[in-house]
């Protein structure tokens, strides 16, 4: 598993994903670890598959003990579905998770987590001093979605919303928006079904104040290119299969 | 998941199934049972060797309707057990991969108390798992006795059915529906007991 830190500060954040040992015919994800110095959140820590390298990895940062939270910006089995596993390690633990999908969530198993639910307006995680603002991004594309802000570290963790299909081997970082922007299209017009959610979430992400844009799978966007993002996606028409 | 975990997941839910084709002979035989006495009845003097057979009939069958349906009640409890012993063994393996994969790492150590406390669990659970198999055991067991108590009183029936003169063939039919029901009875509940013995002390 590649792990990057993405910033450093009062805190940190880790990226972590390309993970080499993933088997082949499951979707690649990028994890990402809010680190302070006695706590250490997991976002989106992944599928059931993905626990091990993921655990193994994390432990190269915080010790077990101090991983106390945990977030999955929605339902689907690769953003949480190792929550039973995680539930099982860690003794002392929150999930931060859209309050609409508690129910669901918990027949992943969680039994000693407990369970924080998001309200649909959104919300805070208080990490020691860091403040990470849970951002409302319903129906993108999971009606019940959540993105992390951090204020401090100027990084919007934004789910699927920049998602795009990649190599394994590939930057982590876009390098070159335009070439990219074909590994994105399908991805959002399939799999975002509203354009006016899309339009509400946009507005609401330009008031941001934001260096890195990262999604839940491919390349990060920094710098000039989250706008670019912003405005490409502006002018995409999303939900397209019906 | 493994060879041997599917065996018991399948183990497990045969029980329930086995177990619900008992439930509906065990009916018959009360059904059979209240019949039998009907005639019986109509009978009189003729069949007066077997009217208490008909009562005896019909409580073997409600004793094995109440047995099974706390058996069935019991084979859920196992089913849950084994649903639980899977998901500890996933994540002690899962654990183990992870302290293997994270050798090096700074707090590596860390994993250690993780790795332990679910190797415990699910050694508890495998425990768990075979004390509830020898229990389950037993109240199979139980159920094989009423049937061959069943068919013994089966094999008197037909001696009584043939001192009922005209009602010799409606009673001669009772017995063989007892005897058939006892037969189905046993056969299933014997193979849901070879199909758990193995894990009594696997």
């Amino acid at each position: 598993m590649k792990m990057t830190k993405i910033y450093e500060g009062s805190h940190q954040w880790i990226m972590f994903g390309r993970d080499e040992g993933k088997p082949n015919n499951i979707i690649d994800t990028n994890q990402y670890v809010v680190r302070t110095p006695n706590r250490c959140l997991l976002l989106d820590p992944g599928g059931a598959e993905l626990f091990a390298p993921m655990m193994a990895a994390v432990l190269h940062h915080a010790p077990v003990d101090q991983i106390t939270d945990l977030f999955a910006s929605h339902q689907d089995p690769d953003v949480i579905s190792s929550l039973g596993l995680w539930d099982q390690a860690l003794t002392n633990a929150k999930l931060h998770a859209p309050a609409i999908w508690e129910g669901f969530l918990r027949h992943y198993s969680c039994e000693s987590i407990e369970y924080v639910p998001i309200p649909d307006n959104g919300g805070t995680i208080k990490l020691e001093s860091v403040e990470l603002q849970l951002i409302p991004a319903h129906y993108l594309h999971s009606s019940g979605n959540f993105h992390v802000y951090d204020p401090q570290a100027k990084i919007l963790m934004s789910g699927d919303v920049g998602a795009a299909i990649e190599a394994p081997d590939s930057p982590i970082f876009v390098d070159n928006f335009a070439a990219h922007v074909e590994k994105m299209r399908y991805w959002h017009q399939r799999w975002m079904p509203s354009n006016q959610a899309k339009r509400v979430w946009i507005e609401r992400v330009r008031n941001l104040d934001i260096d890195i844009l990262a999604p839940q799978h491919g390349r990060m966007f920094k710098g000039d290119d989250v706008k670019r993002f912003l405005d490409w996606f502006d002018a995409l028409q999303v939900g397209i299969a019906v | 998941m493994t060879n041997q975990t599917k065996s018991q997941f399948i183990a497990v839910a045969s029980i329930t199934s086995e177990l619900s084709a008992v439930m509906v002979v065990a009916k018959e035989i009360s059904l059979a049972a209240a019949n039998a006495k009907a005639i019986a009845f109509r009978a009189g003097d003729k069949a007066k060797g077997f009217q208490p057979i008909t009562d005896f009939i019909n409580e073997l069958a409600k004793e094995t309707i109440e047995l099974v349906t706390n058996i069935n009640i019991y084979a859920l409890v196992l089913y849950r057990l084994t649903v639980n012993e899977f998901q500890k063994t996933t994540a002690y393996n899962k654990f183990e991969a992870a302290a293997k994969m994270a050798e090096g790492a700074v707090y590596a150590k860390s994993m250690q108390d993780p790795v332990d406390q679910a190797k415990l669990s699910m050694q508890d659970c495998q425990r768990q798992f075979k004390r509830d198999v020898s229990q389950l055991l037993g109240q199979l067991e139980a159920v094989m006795h009423h049937a061959r108590a069943a068919r013994v009183i089966a094999a008197n029936s037909r001696i009584e059915a043939s001192q009922a003169g005209e009602y010799l063939q409606s009673l001669q039919a009772v017995a063989e529906s007892v005897d058939k029901a006892a037969h189905t009875i046993h056969d299933n509940v014997q193979r849901c007991r070879i199909a758990l013995s193995i894990y009594r002390n696997s």
